[in-house]
């Protein structure tokens, strides 16, 4: 069997086989590869410590992950220990940049959090007034009657926002009207709202 | 309570660096294993720290030197295309991330604009919730109402073209909003809704400049949504001073 589900530790899977279908292998090859080499250099920053990883693809392609560099590794491992006194001095002048990336990246990852669970939220309210108004249903459910009501509704609050935005209406926010100043003159004067 | 986020910077206390560095190294290790077994792949990784002169290998010192074969026999250009060190591998996450952020942000700008839609269907005071809307939010409102306009216009040529199906019984009209009076004609296992449709760019300040002049830009190579009104116009209702 490809995955054994271990019940006692809920969602983890125990790989035990190749995964059969391609697709399924490639994606879960891409994700676990970046996620694996996302733990490898957490591990070098916590910890000071240097890796080096190799990973050949499915495609036969090779990735690799480095740190301070996946040469000077490769040559420690390979080759004698001389070469020790090169690589400290390049671990430390890296140092510093790692940091301001790593607390960058912290920064972002956490507004995508947020945002995330903003969109919950609006989902969830969502969800909320669909149960309530049966206008807020997917346009593919409604009726023809509906959908007439609906259109109406919707052409008549467009006639709103115009008369709104042609009155000058809306809280101005400068940036939008500096650019578009001149375009709220009607060329024709023509009577927009039928 | 969910797990405390680690803050990512070097542990200074000696005790938690080794002891951090013991259970990460083992769940870093494998995490390789479980990638090569699920994959079928070849994989290897060494890990040199102060606490062994030696170092940590997987899968074995035989099995990093047939991968190190295996990887220098590749040429050069093959082997350096997906090589990474840590800076250049944390400055891709930030651009994954920063992409990531900006999409759902838009996702989350038109779910707003989705409710602020409906809510101003609703709502009796016409003109009046619209004043405070920003011009940008009132753009945004005007190119999705011109969204959803066009896909019932599809909706309803799609329903005239069946006249098989009996039509669903029309909702009783409600007193107060514009809209009948909620009713369950829509049964409520909704599924994932298409008003948010996807948009590329929702801050379409274009919608009311189009508005205004469409000749303007008529040579304006934008995608075809940036010409409102020019797609659907066959509803004989539909007339207003832009239509030719």
């Amino acid at each position: 069997m490809v995955m054994k589900k271990n019940p006692s530790t809920g969602r983890k899977k125990t790989a035990t086989t190749k995964i059969q279908t391609k697709s399924h292998l490639q994606v879960t090859f891409s994700k676990r590869r970046s996620g694996i080499f996302n733990k490898a250099s957490e591990l070098c920053t916590l910890c000071g410590v240097e890796v080096a990883m190799i990973v050949f693809s499915p495609g036969n392609k090779v990735f690799s992950f480095g740190h301070p560099k996946v040469e000077t590794i490769l040559d420690r491992f390979l080759s004698a220990p001389g070469s020790k006194k090169h690589q400290l001095l390049e671990a430390h002048r890296s140092i510093y940049n790692i940091h301001e990336l790593n607390v960058h990246l912290t920064e972002i990852l956490n507004q995508v959090e947020a945002e995330k669970k903003h969109g919950d939220l609006l989902e969830e309210m969502r969800r909320l007034n669909q149960r309530e108004h049966w206008w807020e249903a997917p346009i593919r459910e409604l009726g023809l009657h509906e959908l007439e009501q609906l259109r109406a509704s919707m052409e008549e609050l467009k006639k709103n926002i115009i008369a709104v935005i042609l009155n000058g209406g809306g809280k101005v926010d400068d940036e939008f009207l500096e650019s578009k100043a001149a375009a709220f003159i009607i060329p024709n004067g023509h009577n927009l709202l039928y | 309570m969910t797990r405390k986020k680690v803050k990512l910077a070097y542990i200074t206390n000696d005790s938690a660096r080794k002891s951090t560095f013991k259970k990460r190294k083992r769940g870093l290790l494998k995490k390789v294993s479980e990638l090569s077994t699920l994959c079928g792949i070849e994989a290897c990784a060494i890990i040199y720290s102060p606490y062994d002169s030696e170092p940590q290998v997987w899968p074995s010192p035989l099995g990093v030197q047939r991968v190190l074969a295996r990887f220098k026999e590749m040429p050069e250009l093959e082997q350096s295309k997906k090589m990474v060190n840590q800076e250049s591998f944390l400055r891709q996450r930030i651009a994954k991330a920063n992409e990531q952020l900006k999409k759902q942000r838009k996702d989350n700008r038109e779910k707003e604009m989705t409710q602020v839609m409906f809510h101003s269907l609703m709502s009796t005071a016409t003109g009046k919730g619209l004043q405070n809307l920003s011009i940008m939010d009132l753009n945004d409102l005007g190119w999705l109402i011109d969204q959803n306009l066009k896909e019932i216009y599809i909706r309803v040529d799609k329903l005239n073209k069946e006249p098989l199906n009996p039509p669903p019984p029309p909702p009783p009209t409600d007193d107060h909003g514009l809209m009948p009076r909620t009713s369950s004609s829509v049964d409520n296992h909704v599924q994932p809704d298409h008003h948010q449709m996807n948009m590329e760019t929702m801050h379409r300040q274009r919608w009311f400049m189009d508005l205004m002049n469409p000749q303007e830009h008529m040579g304006f190579v934008g995608d075809e949504m940036m010409l409102p009104f020019a797609d659907y116009n066959h509803n004989a209702l539909w007339s207003t001073a832009f239509f030719p």
